[in-house]
């Protein structure tokens, strides 16, 4: 691999497996969960700073699939290569994969007892917040001018008055800014 | 089985928009076809919230258990994965690249991303609003994770331990 600015210490196939293995087994609540849990994770162990990894979070929001696996796949690559890639993919379908096989028989009467509707009642409700920080952090650590600002807050508007249309008008957010952009740097 | 694979195939070409919005795809053809019931379904996803990982995979991982055991198992999850993998390798060949070239991409992709992230929040928002407990954790959730570097996993953890307690004293 030879991405521009790899990190100082280059982890193996072994340390991003035992990561992303390690998140995936822990963590329930789905993507904009683990995506914030991956990001202190990583930063923690000086892999990725936090600019960096929203860059490549970004990235990952192009491919269709379930977010913390496409951040995981985005993340890997660029820590380690395709090894780390390959490293991500297992860490991050092993746990669910192999719970599900052990436990499936169980699992549906576990979700009926009270202590664990408690639990996820709790766990659920820190998801709103932890998704609100998640935009907070990525507004906070980006490089603005007076374009950006304004096609973001405009972006922000469309998408989330689009209803079941959200995907096409992501799409054409991402155009209309790539072009102005363009436009402003050439 | 093969119907089984080719239609996960297409869940996961279809899959913007993370978890909960590629259940409700996953919901429609499933149901849709009438492979499991309405009842059926809605179990299984209380299943996939408790078992760990992304809740879109372990959805995927028993509707192909529920019909075909281990082998519809392995086969709907690779298949939902299939078109990300793929693209993921792809795209990130490309934005290598690309990235060599000042990151405007990039940049219009966040201009877009910040956009999904709002849909979402106002989309949980309800929810959040729904008790004085659970517009606390919401609130105390997005402080700690906006102003402080702790990993969020104590806030979900911490949180849930906090609910169980709230049930067992409470009922």
């Amino acid at each position: 691999m030879t991405d521009t600015d790899s990190p100082d210490r280059k982890p193996g196939f072994l340390d991003v497996f035992g990561v992303f293995f390690g998140i995936s087994a822990v963590t329930i609540g789905g993507g904009y969960v683990m995506v914030p849990v991956i990001q202190r994770t990583i930063e923690k162990r000086g892999w990725l700073d936090e600019a960096s990894f929203y860059d490549l979070f970004a990235t990952a929001q192009s491919v269709p699939g379930p977010l913390a696996l496409n951040t995981a796949l985005f993340v890997g690559r660029r820590v380690a290569g395709p090894r780390g890639f390959a490293a991500a993919f297992l860490g991050i379908m092993l746990p669910p994969f192999a719970s599900i096989l052990v436990l499936a028989s169980v699992l549906g009467a576990i979700g009926e007892w009270p202590a664990v509707r408690g639990f996820l009642e709790g766990a659920f409700a820190v998801v709103p917040g932890l998704t609100a920080a998640l935009a907070f952090n990525m507004i906070k650590k980006r490089r603005w001018t007076v374009l950006r600002a304004a096609m973001t807050m405009a972006g922000a508007v469309a998408i989330t008055l689009s209803g079941s249309w959200a995907v096409p008008v992501f799409f054409a957010v991402v155009a209309v800014s790539w072009l102005m952009e363009r436009r402003r740097t050439c | 089985m093969l119907s089984l694979a080719l239609v996960f195939l297409k869940i996961g070409v279809a899959a913007y928009g993370g978890g909960w919005t590629i259940v409700g795809i996953i919901r429609t053809e499933i149901v849709g076809r009438a492979w499991l019931s309405a009842d059926e379904f809605a179990r299984l996803i209380a299943v996939a919230q408790i078992t760990p990982g992304p809740v879109a995979l372990n959805a995927a991982t028993l509707v192909g258990f529920k019909l075909h055991g281990l082998a519809g198992a392995a086969i709907a999850t690779l298949s939902v994965v299939a078109a990300p993998v793929a693209l993921s390798a792809l795209v990130g060949l490309i934005a290598a690249k690309a990235s060599k070239r000042g990151g405007r991409l990039t940049e219009a992709l966040k201009t877009g991303t910040i956009g999904l992230i709002s849909m979402t929040v106002w989309a949980f928002a309800p929810s959040a609003a729904s008790s004085y407990m659970s517009a606390g954790l919401a609130a105390l959730a997005f402080v700690v994770s906006a102003f402080t570097k702790i990993n969020p996993l104590w806030l979900i953890l911490g949180a849930g331990a906090l609910g169980a307690a709230a049930r067992a004293f409470f009922g």
